[in-house]
């Protein structure tokens, strides 16, 4: 098992994969971590040496992923919410925002749009 | 759930056994106005206390079981493993007797030329295999012991890369021609050419593998270069295990004192390739080795590179500023890359080969180009000028091609032809006679003789049966 950012990942997982199982970053972000510490889209855990693992580690500590990327998307919507817009109210009822018609198919409002998008929990 | 009782009756399960033996037996023969072949059917099949319950096959939904798969699953690598082996042998193949063995001698000699020869076996074999000079897509597996046609192509590459050697000059060629016509097997032929010379024999199997960014690189520090440590491991021992006997008899002559392991001067070559397997060091270890190559007194050299469109181009990594890097500022490319040029002196003669590819490779205009031009400039004619119009020439594929020579491939002669069906006939893989009309036959339906369609067009019976 190996540990970055206190998550533990199986060895054999692609190092691209564990990066992106952090809420807020992406394939954008990892591409650019990786390459910065000379990493190769194939990569796996268990191949990369420890100080690399531990310099990810720090990487990550300092970017605004997980629960603070959770909380700025949360406090968006909470500020639509109390500023009393309809965006606000629309998310606030699980329903779609931009305008979309609510006869059928709304399932992926439903499934996203709540105060609490993205979880409240940690990964943790 | 269903019940396994009938519906309509209402008396309790736990009842159904006292009250059921005594209305059915009463009430036949009074009810016989119609017809009793049910009752009585139901009464012989009835042979338990309960009368309601429904006999026969009943429809059962939601019950599918799927039986767990019982075999192993395979373990990481092992499917790869499976698609990429190398099986030389067949038993099930006739054996053919009567065919020479390549020498050195008769690898030059133009006598040679359309006959089939046997590989050297043990060693031989074994250093092809250990530098993977064979592929998985060549049809080794259907003979009985590796075997190779020499063509006017095979020894004019070995003519060319010995008398070049023999005047302590460096040959830098290229391997060019359509796809199926031998490109690889030629580099094959080159590379046993030199095991059987006693050069230091270096092959890179796959110029894919070196840039599509599935190895592990690191930046060299203080240069604008990549190494690719595991590789260079890789590269390493194969070079030990197939040279060992040449490398053991040369000493290390020069001081190494930057390097992270301790080197004296009673090491053997051999015994620095095989000094660390540790990534970290590989590379300085692998320039360190070539420097000492380099030097006056040391074997000749034959460099080979397989795939070369695939070094020619900008590769799939990423520098830590997050742009791409050009396949020639990886190390070991850029190695290859100088030697092909004639960047890199030899003093002791060297052969560079850069075989290639149709099958599996980009395009990249400016290695055409620069081979097309290398190629008019061999023959004498007017050297094709760059279209003036296209912006994304490369000049550092213009560098590393400066001045090769060019062995472009095409179909073998129908004399060739003819001995390779003679072969595959005795092989007993292809059943029928070998007559000129049968091979020239074959042979024009192979696009005038290129050995892959060959194969193809010969086999295509034998695999209808």
């Amino acid at each position: 098992m190996v540990s970055i950012l206190g998550a533990n990942f199986n060895e054999r997982k692609l190092v691209k994969k564990a990066l992106e199982s952090f809420y807020g970053l992406g394939p954008q972000a990892s591409a650019r971590i990786m390459a910065k510490y000379t990493i190769h889209p194939t990569a796996r855990l268990g191949t990369i040496p420890a100080k690399t693992v531990t310099a990810l580690t720090a990487e990550l500590s300092n970017m605004t992923i997980e629960n603070d990327a959770r909380r700025i998307v949360h406090e968006n919507i909470q500020r639509l919410r109390d500023i009393g817009t309809y965006r606000g109210r629309r998310h606030a009822m699980g329903l779609p925002v931009r305008g979309q018609r609510t006869r059928n198919q709304i399932q992926t409002a439903r499934k996203l749009n709540h105060l609490e998008r993205g979880g409240t929990g940690s990964r943790f | 759930m269903a019940s396994t009782s009938c519906w309509r009756c209402l008396a309790r399960p736990s009842q159904r056994l006292l009250l059921a033996p005594v209305s059915i037996t009463a009430s036949v023969p009074t009810s016989a106005a119609f017809s009793t072949s049910a009752q009585q059917l139901s009464r012989v099949a009835d042979t338990s206390g309960s009368k309601h319950n429904r006999a026969g096959k009943r429809l059962v939904l939601g019950r599918k079981k799927r039986s767990p798969d019982k075999t192993r699953p395979p373990l990481p690598g092992e499917r790869k493993a499976f698609r990429k082996r190398i099986q030389l042998s067949n038993d099930n193949a006739l054996e053919v007797t009567g065919l020479e063995v390549l020498s050195a001698e008769n690898a030059v000699s133009p006598d040679s030329v359309g006959k089939v020869f046997g590989l050297p076996t043990p060693d031989v074999v074994d250093q092809l295999r250990a530098c993977e000079a064979f592929k998985s897509s060549q049809n080794w597996n259907l003979f009985r012991s590796p075997h190779l046609l020499v063509r006017k192509e095979t020894v004019d590459l070995a003519k060319q890369m010995t008398d070049a050697i023999e005047k302590k000059e460096t040959l830098r060629l290229v391997v060019t021609g359509g796809r199926g016509s031998g490109k690889s097997i030629l580099g094959l032929q080159a590379l046993a050419t030199g095991f059987l010379n006693k050069w230091v024999v270096i092959n890179i199997p796959e110029g894919q593998e070196l840039t599509t960014a599935s190895t592990e690189y690191a930046s060299i520090p203080n240069s604008e270069f990549f190494s690719q440590p595991v590789y260079a491991v890789k590269l390493m021992q194969a070079i030990y295990q197939t040279n060992q006997s040449v490398l053991s008899q040369h000493k290390v002559m020069l001081d190494h004192m930057h390097l992270p392991i301790s080197v004296t001067r009673n090491m053997t070559l051999a015994g620095l390739l095989n000094a660390t397997k540790e990534p970290d060091f590989a590379w300085p270890v692998f320039q360190s080795f070539w420097k000492e190559l380099l030097l006056p007194g040391r074997p000749p050299v034959l460099f080979s590179l397989d795939g070369l469109a695939h070094i020619m181009r900008v590769s799939e990594y990423r520098s830590p500023a997050f742009e791409l890097i050009h396949s020639h500022d990886l190390a070991l490319v850029r190695m290859f890359a100088d030697a092909l040029g004639g960047k890199t002196v030899f003093p002791n003669g060297a052969a560079i080969l850069g075989i290639t590819s149709k099958g599996n490779a980009p395009i990249i205009a400016s290695m055409e180009k620069a081979i097309a031009q290398a190629a008019a400039a061999q023959k004498g004619e007017e050297v094709p000028a760059r279209d003036p119009f296209f912006r994304k020439y490369d000049e550092k594929v213009f560098d590393s091609l400066r001045g090769v020579k060019v062995l472009d491939v095409q179909g073998v002669s129908k004399t060739e032809a003819r001995a390779l069906m003679e072969y595959w006939a005795a092989s007993g893989i292809l059943r029928s006679r070998i007559d000129e009309k049968h091979v020239g036959e074959k042979w024009t339906m192979a696009g005038g003789g290129v050995v892959a369609e060959m194969e193809r067009v010969a086999f295509h019976d034998l695999r209808a049966v």
